[in-house]
């Protein structure tokens, strides 16, 4: 499979199908499961991710990762968790870290409900602004790519719908890769669709293809729930 | 196969259960509707006239139910499009059952006026050519046969032929008014089954679209690939 840039590419399929441990393999996270195995090529700009050579932190900086449930570190301030990233990789001044927090917290849609709350802790915003937080922390380290496993599975209607729009809107400077169980979410945000089965990727092709006219028989009876 | 959304899919078989009865009534409206107008019969244009109201009521429910599966169900794949083409063709049904009512109207205006039996004969053949693309039209989306779908628009050469011949068969009656004035009636006539035909090859592209997803028009009025005289 192929990941367009500068696309939302949305991968969907039946519980355990293997969608969340294939996104893992695309920024080497998956190597810290306990026993886990790699096989096959993830090619990043033309280069092996799993080269010897390659710094898994690297990658995971230029590949960087939204989880199901907002994880902002709790007690930490808000700024603080926005910059979390940006520390670990050092280098950069006080005002510069802050203002880089600021991009990541403007990216993400986020700095006009919390540039008056900035040192208070992250745990206390809404679920909601919690998974915005957690994306302004994945974008201040300046990714390439970012994969969003469920970014919306625990989050209500309305901020379902903020973090959809956000995806739009960092379309512009990302490639995003979403996992998805909600298939009318994938269906609403991304322009390509992969349809995954037992391990297997299925079908992969324009959104509007995969939900209109699907070419796979597997696709077509997910899709229009004959098998669950 | 597991079924997780019987409900669903049980609501989208009946509607098709209602496209074909919807179907069969068309279809009966229209023979109906040659009939009275062939053997004179007034009673059976008033019958066909009435009955129009049943087919309107199967088209409006048709029309609220796949609204509400499209609110409710967010229905994809084929099941979008089989949504859309019970749409669709409830709408051509509809007009077909106004066809019919047109014809019979004809047949009521011209009861007392003197008739060509060769131009009866002309429009009983166009009725029963189109009757018969409306079953095959119904078949077809039963059985999502596309290539049946595609000889439709063959069946239909025959009614454009005798629709398009149909002015100057009425011109040689010019001489007498009153059978003149029936052979304008019957013009008209003749223009409904033809539309009947249209009807039902527009059907015939809805089960295309069904089975392929692409929607494409059998053949393109605006732009006929020969010169044809109207």
């Amino acid at each position: 499979m192929v990941a367009q840039p500068r696309a939302v590419t949305a991968l969907i399929g039946p519980s355990g199908c293997g969608k969340s441990t294939f996104i893992r393999c695309l920024n080497r996270l998956h190597e810290e499961v306990r026993g886990a195995r790699v096989s096959g090529k993830v090619l990043f700009d033309g280069q092996d991710i799993y080269a010897p050579d390659v710094d898994p932190v690297e990658i995971r900086r230029r590949i960087g990762m939204v989880f199901q449930r907002p994880n902002p570190f709790p007690t930490m301030s808000v700024m603080d968790n926005a910059v979390a990233g940006l520390r670990l990789f050092g280098g950069l001044g006080r005002s510069e870290i802050r203002e880089r927090g600021e991009e990541a917290l403007r990216g993400a849609g986020l700095w006009d409900e919390v540039k008056d709350r900035l040192d208070e802790p992250g745990g206390r915003l809404s679920g909601g602004q919690q998974q915005r937080l957690c994306i302004a922390r994945a974008l201040a380290v300046e990714p390439e790519v970012l994969l969003m496993d469920e970014p919306c599975s625990a989050l209500d209607p309305a901020s379902t719908f903020r973090i959809e729009e956000l995806i739009e809107e960092l379309k512009a400077d990302y490639t995003l890769i979403i996992v998805t169980h909600n298939m009318q979410q994938a269906a609403r945000v991304a322009d390509w669709t992969m349809f995954m089965l037992l391990g297997e990727m299925v079908e992969v092709g324009v959104t509007s293809k995969i939900f209109a006219s699907p070419d796979d028989k597997r696709t077509e009876d997910y899709v229009t729930g004959r098998f669950g | 196969m597991l079924e997780t959304r019987k409900r669903f899919h049980d609501e989208l078989a009946a509607l098709e259960a209602e496209i074909l009865q919807m179907g069969e009534r068309a279809q009966r409206a229209v023979d109906r509707a040659v009939s009275a107008l062939a053997r004179r019969d007034a009673p059976l244009a008033h019958e066909v006239i009435e009955e129009d109201d049943a087919l309107d009521a199967m088209y409006k429910d048709i029309e609220e139910r796949t609204f509400n599966l499209l609110a409710t169900q967010t229905p994809v794949a084929s099941d979008l499009r089989l949504v859309f083409a019970i749409l669709h063709t409830s709408v051509h049904l509809e007009r077909v059952g106004d066809q019919a009512v047109n014809i019979a109207k004809m047949a009521l205006a011209t009861m007392d006026l003197p008739a060509s039996p060769t131009i009866v004969s002309h429009l009983e053949e166009m009725g029963e050519v189109v009757s018969s693309m409306l079953r095959t039209a119904l078949d077809a989306f039963i059985r999502r046969d596309a290539e049946l779908a595609v000889q439709l628009e063959t069946m239909d050469e025959p009614v454009d032929r005798l629709n398009r011949n149909m002015y100057r068969e009425v011109a040689i009656l010019a001489s007498d008014l009153q059978a003149l004035e029936w052979g304008i009636r019957m013009n008209v006539v003749s223009r409904q089954l033809e539309r009947v035909g249209d009807n039902a090859v527009d059907i015939g592209e809805q089960v295309v679209f069904l089975r392929t997803g692409e929607f494409k028009e059998f053949s393109d009025a605006s732009h006929p690939g020969t010169p044809e005289e109207t």
